[in-house]
Parts: C-alpha cells; structure tokens; sequence
C-alpha cells in the first residue's frame, strides 16, 4: 500500500447534468469521489486527498490534501451549484500538478485522479500537447489515472485520454477506465477497476478493465469467479470451504451417502468453477444445454464439456456423479452473472 | 581548522533517496548503483535517463554533511553518454526539473561543466568552498546535459565526498570501541 497524496479533478462541466448516469452524471460523479477518498484514506492513514475541478469559470482547488472527508463533501455540494462551462484539461492538470508539489508531507507519492465526462475540445483534443504533458508528468514521477465516463469516452483508437495515461504511466501506476452508462453505479465500477486496486493491495496487473475486456474474462482472473476487492469476505469463506470440502470429500467419497456431499456442494461448485474459469467461454451455450437437460432429467451429466475436471471424471462413481451433477448447476449460477459484461 | 578525514558520504545516505527521469525501474534503481566508485568495465546497473538527457536526484542524508568532492563516473565505452552539464542544489527536496534548469547560481549552489575525462577517470571534483555545503541535509544533483547532446544520459557511479558533522555513526555511539584516531 502505497502512500500516496492524491488531487481528484472533477468535471462540473455542463455535460455534467445529463442524466444517464443515475441520478446525473454528477450525482454519480461526486458519489465516486467519496468513494475514493474513502479508498485512499483508509489503505493508509498518511494519504491525503484534494479536490479540484476543472470546468466553470476555470480549473479551481477546493480543498487542498486533507484526511477529513468533511470537508471534501462540503466542496462537492459546493460544486454542484457551479455546474457550467467547458473543461480544460491541460491546464486543470498543470494546476494539479502545482497542489501536489506544495503538498505538506513531501515523502508523499503524486497522484492525480481525473473525472472527465465531456468531449476533448481545444487544446486537449491536440494529441501532442497532451502527450507532452504526459511525459512531463511521467518525469515527475506524477501517477495519472482518467476515468472517463458520458462523453468522455472516446472511440476507437483516437483515444487521446488512453495515450495520454499510457505516456504519463510508469511501472503500471497509471490507468485509463471507461465506464459506460448502465445499471451499474458508476462507484462500484471503480472500486472493481484497476484506479483502486492498489489500494486493496491487489497487483493492479490482474484488473482487467471492465469495458474491454473479453466475455467471461474479468472474473476469469479471479479464484473461485469472484471479486475479491468487491467481496472480500465472500471470497475467503469461499475458499476456506473449498479446502474444507477436499478434505470432506475424501472422505466422503468413499463411505458417506450422497446426500453429505451434496450439502457441501455449493460450497465446492465454486472452486471447481474455478479450475478452467476461462474455459467457460468455449462451453458456453452447449455446457449450459447440457446441465439443463441433466437437471431436467436428473441423470448423469455428460462431463465432456468441461475439460477441466478430466481427472475426476474416468474415476466417478455413481454417487459422486450425482454430487456432480448438482455441482454443475451451480457452476451455471456461477457461469450466469459472467454473462452481463458481454452485454455492454 | 581541524583536519577531518574526508570520506565517502554514501555511508550516510537515507532510502528516501531518489532519482527523477530514470529509465526503467523504480526511482530507486539509485540503490543498485555501485556505492564506491569501481572500475567496471560494464557497469551491471547503471543510471539511464529515460527519453531526455536530464536527471535529477535527490540524495537524503541521515545527518547534516559537509560536502567536499564529488564524484561522477560513466565507463568508458558509454563516456559520450555521461553527464557534462551538473548543477547542484542543496536543501532543496521539491525543486523540479523546470526550476532547476532555469537557476543558475547563486540559486544553485554550484554549476559545474564537467570534462570527459574527469567522467571517464571518476577523479574527485573539489567543490568549492560555500556556506551551503557545510550544512547538506538533502543534496540535489540535476544533470542537464551529456557529452553526446542525445537522449540517454548514463551514469555508471556516484560518490561524494566530505565529513558527517555529528560524527561516525553507530561507532561513536556505542561507546564500547577504544578510541580510534578519527
């Protein structure tokens, strides 16, 4: 866990009152930057965390690096009746850039944190301008993450906010996340995402980010299919009672009925989802009709679309056929929530 | 004036040391760089520049120094590559790269044109005598430029040179060792 004195930029820019973003985009603006103030500060007691914006009248500090969230919500609700105007990005950076050098505890690293959800126009949209910017950032050993959102998002291979975080990062402390608009909060997200990873003490190599990575891979990634930094609590018990369960089973397999194995199930359909994880892909749609069908019928389930267990399945008998049968259906409520990402 | 011995002052140097525009790793590759000037003929962790020639380190004390030399040293094959333009900075842990390009003395304590041979023979630089350098806490060396005027600037080691103003550390302190003639 690094410490580290953070700068958020906001964006109170007029694209800010658009609404597809529940409540408004800066609504769910404001309610990420708590979130992250809340992330920085509990990793470690030293952090400290400022807050800016960017658009309106120009780039203006609201609360300078501070520990107290008090005073952070005060900004915010400040900001919000300054909604207006147009970002301007470099020089709101440059800004950033000022704050944390002046900041009080200089063993601090620098991070800046920037919202934009509104297009580049002017000289932000000028590529080299902000590549430049990078590189003076980089050289300061200044960490940047962009989280863009609304129509902040860019398409393509333009991105002029992706090449800028890839010339501003350094041994991986700076990232790019793009969060569509969707059911989601626009806080969970970040927490799941790559800009709080480090914070969890998470390696930031194994987030993926959420919009561009492949169907089933995000939580692919992951032991036992889910998210350690979004439930931390369900991923321990889920692997303390998958050693408990290949304990159990050992056991089980030999004299137990197979009503014992089936309680412990749920709790090892988990782990054993999570042995070809990314595997899940190619199963897909004939796995899922397969399960269905065995569920229907109750009968044995043909292993074949899932490779991963070979091992087990020459050896099974017909209790331990059955336990994994029941284990199959609940590798599909398990393989069901990798579905959604696909969608957006 | 009591005659001190003079002595590497890396024995004095904190973690928080460390080094702005280095290709690579960390800021603190500073660390692996050889802590007494050797001749190396291939340096195994030299100090890279990453992209433009300048570098600008920060090296934190754990006591107030008095600087006297210093010692700057690119190996041979790579000379066109060590730094020619040095300024340096002392007690000045925040200056950045713009601030210590536009300064010239009486800002910067010294600004110091380096030969190559003075790089490539890592002979020690007397500095001059100023105030500033009887009370170094943090000791900022900005390289400008190199020799070839490209955009690597290498530095294969580093010394400096001078006394600690609170004494030899741990052996002062202890109180166990005869008295030794220092």
């Amino acid at each position: 866990m690094p410490i580290e004195a953070t700068i958020i930029i906001l964006d109170n820019s007029e694209f800010m009152r658009n609404g597809d973003y529940q409540p408004s985009r800066f609504h769910a603006q404001s309610d990420a930057v708590n979130t992250v103030f809340q992330s920085k500060v509990d990793s470690n007691p030293e952090n400290s965390v400022g807050l800016m914006t960017m658009a309106g009248k120009g780039p203006e500090v609201l609360v300078t690096n501070t520990k107290d969230l008090g005073q952070v919500l005060a900004a915010i609700h400040t900001a919000s009746g300054k909604i207006g105007g147009n970002t301007d990005i470099p020089t709101a950076i440059a800004v950033a850039q000022l704050a944390l050098k002046h900041r009080q505890n200089k063993n601090l690293r620098q991070r800046i944190i920037a919202f934009v959800g509104s297009p580049m126009e002017g000289p932000a949209a000028d590529e080299r301008n902000m590549i430049k910017l990078a590189k003076k950032l980089k050289k300061n050993n200044v960490a940047v993450d962009i989280v863009a959102f609304g129509d902040g998002m860019e398409e393509g291979e333009q991105s002029v906010l992706k090449a800028f975080v890839d010339n501003a990062n350094s041994n991986d402390n700076s990232h790019y996340v793009s969060i569509p608009p969707g059911p989601q909060l626009l806080s969970d997200v970040l927490v799941s995402s790559a800009v709080l990873a480090g914070d969890h003490g998470i390696p930031e190599e194994l987030m993926g980010n959420p919009e561009a990575a492949a169907p089933g891979a995000p939580t692919g990634n992951f032991e036992f299919g889910v998210d350690p930094s979004l439930d931390p609590e369900l991923a321990l018990a889920l692997r303390m009672s998958m050693e408990e369960e290949q304990a159990r089973q050992a056991a089980a397999a030999a004299t137990q009925p197979p009503a014992s194995a089936t309680e412990a199930a749920p709790a090892a359909a988990k782990p054993d989802a999570a042995y070809p994880p990314d595997e899940a892909d190619d199963d897909d749609e004939e796995a899922l009709l397969k399960r269905a069908l065995a569920m229907s019928e109750g009968d044995d389930v043909d292993m074949s679309g899932h490779d991963g267990e070979d091992d087990e399945d020459e050896d099974m008998s017909e209790d331990e056929a059955i336990a994994k049968a029941i284990q199959m259906s609940m590798k599909e409520n398990a393989g069901e929530p990798k579905e959604p990402p696909k969608k957006s | 004036m009591a005659d001190d011995k003079i002595e590497s002052l890396l024995a004095y140097m904190e973690n928080q040391t460390t080094c702005l525009n280095v290709a690579g790793d960390s800021p603190n590759a500073l660390k692996n760089l050889p802590r007494t000037k050797q001749r190396v003929k291939d340096s195994s962790l030299p100090l890279l520049s990453n992209d433009d020639p300048q570098l600008l380190l920060n090296v934190h004390f754990n006591q107030a120094v008095r600087l006297r030399k210093l010692i700057i040293h690119t190996a041979e094959a790579h000379i066109s590559q060590g730094p020619a333009l040095v300024k340096l900075f002392v007690n000045r842990p925040t200056i950045d790269f713009e601030e210590a390009e536009n300064e010239g003395e009486p800002q910067a304590v010294q600004v110091i044109e380096l030969t190559q041979e003075q790089v490539q023979s890592g002979e020690p630089i007397s500095l001059r005598f100023a105030m500033q350098f009887q009370k170094v806490s943090t000791l900022q060396i900005f390289v400008q430029s190199n020799f070839e005027d490209g955009d690597v600037t290498r530095i294969d080691a580093l010394d400096l040179l001078g006394t600690p103003t609170l004494g030899g550390g741990a052996r002062d302190l202890s109180g166990l060792h005869k008295e030794e003639d220092s």
